[in-house]
């Protein structure tokens, strides 16, 4: 794949790309997530794991504000995200276009695809260079041809979503979010909802984007497989607190905590 | 008499005054008129539908009340009733000041008025239902490439809510079209009420009934061949909207859509 990302070497003084500090939302009654603290630098891979409730898709679509959140921060490339600093501390939540332009920047991979189905692949993966970024028809194409052949799929352009399966159009909702040249990947189990022969694919595209690419990603997931391979960190989610933060070998062979010991005895 | 053709059968249908009838060019206007008549007050119904279904699922009760309010009057009462409402009631409500004359002068106007403000609280059910149907995770993608909310109506909600509107709405048409014979009531020479002063005339009355019927099926079964041909073309666009539902299928008959072009082989083996 050819997106430049501009990864920078590890190990270096730089701010981190993603910054989250005590993120708390409540939907009603319920407390999703209870101060959530965490650092993903340029060029790491974090894989989120949990228990389903644990708050992990939630606190992944705070990172772009498609969930608001009570208190804390979000930062993603130095800007807050979502909401600004008000008199004493309060967060005023930002205009519907200033919030637009800040997730531009960042590229997201839903469980079910999302491709919009009354358009074509390549214009699904048009859509938003030309009509956000004002990119040209021409220019637009040409990069969303890359984009589908770098995912395999150069076939398929003139092709109606619902005519691929789910491994191919799951591939195409990548292209789609590349074409916008994102900082950072959002991933929200993007396996979960294919049969388990499509799964390969998508994990291999996956694969390439972090080891080729560089790319900064953040995937919700439990392919222990993909996290073991290519993330950088491993972090398991419960009761809306960040439990355990470790490099993949030590996540799954030597956890510090029970709940992570617990958790990894049900799915490994 | 001209009973002499199965006179038991056919009672004494006088097939000279029907032919006659159909012949002239009686119904002309008023068949052009029904036409008019139906694409203003339809297409006015659409127009006004769309912004009172996304009023309707604002969660702002300022917003939506009203147009709760609207519907419940204009869906709860006969639509006879609002076309007397606007063409006579108005009048003398308003001791009928010069201003109203269009209306209350015009029974053409005050007639089309009625129908399209009737037809508004009808299209704004069926398009709320078609923004409805549209996938949460829609607006997720949409939001999440930088999107701004004008955007997303204009490129993924109004495209996907006409696709699953459409078919009921040419049925609106449809209904439409039928439904101005009520405008009989208030004077406007559609085709009703120019077959009504016709039998008036010479008395024969099932005869003339039956032109005016053949002038109606005539213009539904237009829309209906419409309808079917919008429907394909919109199949042609996307798999799912391919499938005619039932309501369609009926209307349309059994005719398949036209097949769409085979895919291409997926020569990656991916």
């Amino acid at each position: 794949m050819d997106t430049d990302t501009g990864a920078a070497p590890a190990g270096t003084n730089e701010a981190p790309l993603v910054h989250a500090v005590d993120v708390c939302k409540r939907f009603h009654q319920l407390e999703v997530l209870k101060g959530v603290n965490m650092d993903v630098m340029r060029g790491e891979v974090v894989v989120i794991m949990g228990p389903s409730g644990g708050g992990k898709s939630t606190f992944l679509r705070c990172l772009n504000h498609l969930e608001k959140i009570d208190r804390g921060t979000i930062e993603v490339n130095g800007h807050p995200i979502g909401y600004r600093r008000g008199s004493g501390d309060k967060l005023i939540e930002e205009s519907a276009g200033v919030v637009a332009r800040q997730r531009a920047d960042i590229g997201m991979v839903f469980q079910r695809f999302n491709l919009f189905p009354h358009m074509k692949v390549i214009d699904n993966i048009m859509l938003a260079p030309m009509n956000v970024r004002g990119v040209s028809r021409a220019a637009a194409r040409r990069r969303a041809l890359e984009l589908l052949e770098s995912v395999g799929l150069p076939q398929k352009a003139d092709e109606y979503p619902t005519r691929l399966s789910g491994g191919q159009q799951q591939r195409v909702a990548i292209a789609r979010a590349l074409a916008m040249d994102p900082k950072v990947m959002l991933f929200d189990e993007p396996t979960s909802a294919l049969d388990p022969e499509l799964v390969g694919e998508v994990l291999e595209t996956m694969k390439r984007l972090a080891l080729e690419n560089h790319m900064t990603m953040v995937c919700v997931t439990h392919e222990v497989g993909f996290a073991r391979e290519v993330a950088d960190r491993a972090i398991l989610m419960d009761g809306g607190v960040v439990v355990e933060d470790a490099p993949p070998e030590r996540f799954f062979s030597q956890p510090e905590h029970a709940r992570t010991r617990q958790f990894l005895s049900k799915i490994l | 008499m001209t009973g002499s053709i199965h006179p038991g059968v056919l009672m004494d249908f006088q097939f000279p005054v029907f032919f006659n009838a159909l012949n002239s060019d009686l119904f002309f206007v008023p068949v052009l008129l029904v036409i008019a008549i139906t694409l203003i007050a339809q297409t006015a119904g659409v127009i006004l539908g769309f912004p009172m279904a996304l009023a309707r699922i604002s969660k702002n009760p300022l917003v939506h009340w009203p147009v709760d309010l609207y519907l419940f009057i204009f869906r709860g009462t006969p639509l006879l009733l609002q076309i007397l409402f606007i063409s006579d009631g108005t009048a003398e409500f308003f001791n009928n000041p010069p201003l109203l004359y269009p209306v209350t002068r015009n029974p053409v106007v005050a007639g089309t008025l009625a129908l399209a403000l009737n037809e508004a609280a009808y299209m704004t059910e069926i398009i709320r239902s078609g923004l409805q149907a549209i996938d949460p995770g829609q607006y997720d993608a949409a939001r999440a490439l930088g999107m701004t909310p004008w955007q997303l109506t204009r490129k993924i909600v109004i495209p996907q809510t006409l696709r699953v509107s459409l078919p009921p709405t040419v049925n609106e048409y449809i209904n439409m079209s039928k439904n101005t014979s009520l405008l009989t009531v208030i004077a406007v020479t559609e085709i009703l009420a120019t077959a009504e002063r016709q039998y008036q005339a010479n008395f024969r009355v099932f005869e003339i009934l039956s032109v005016a019927a053949i002038w109606y099926l005539l213009i539904t079964t237009i829309l209906t061949q419409l309808q079917a041909r919008i429907e394909r073309r919109f199949g042609e666009r996307q798999d799912i909207a391919a499938q005619p539902g039932f309501a369609t299928r009926m209307l349309v008959g059994f005719r398949r859509p036209r097949p769409l072009e085979e895919p291409p082989e997926d020569i990656g083996g991916h």
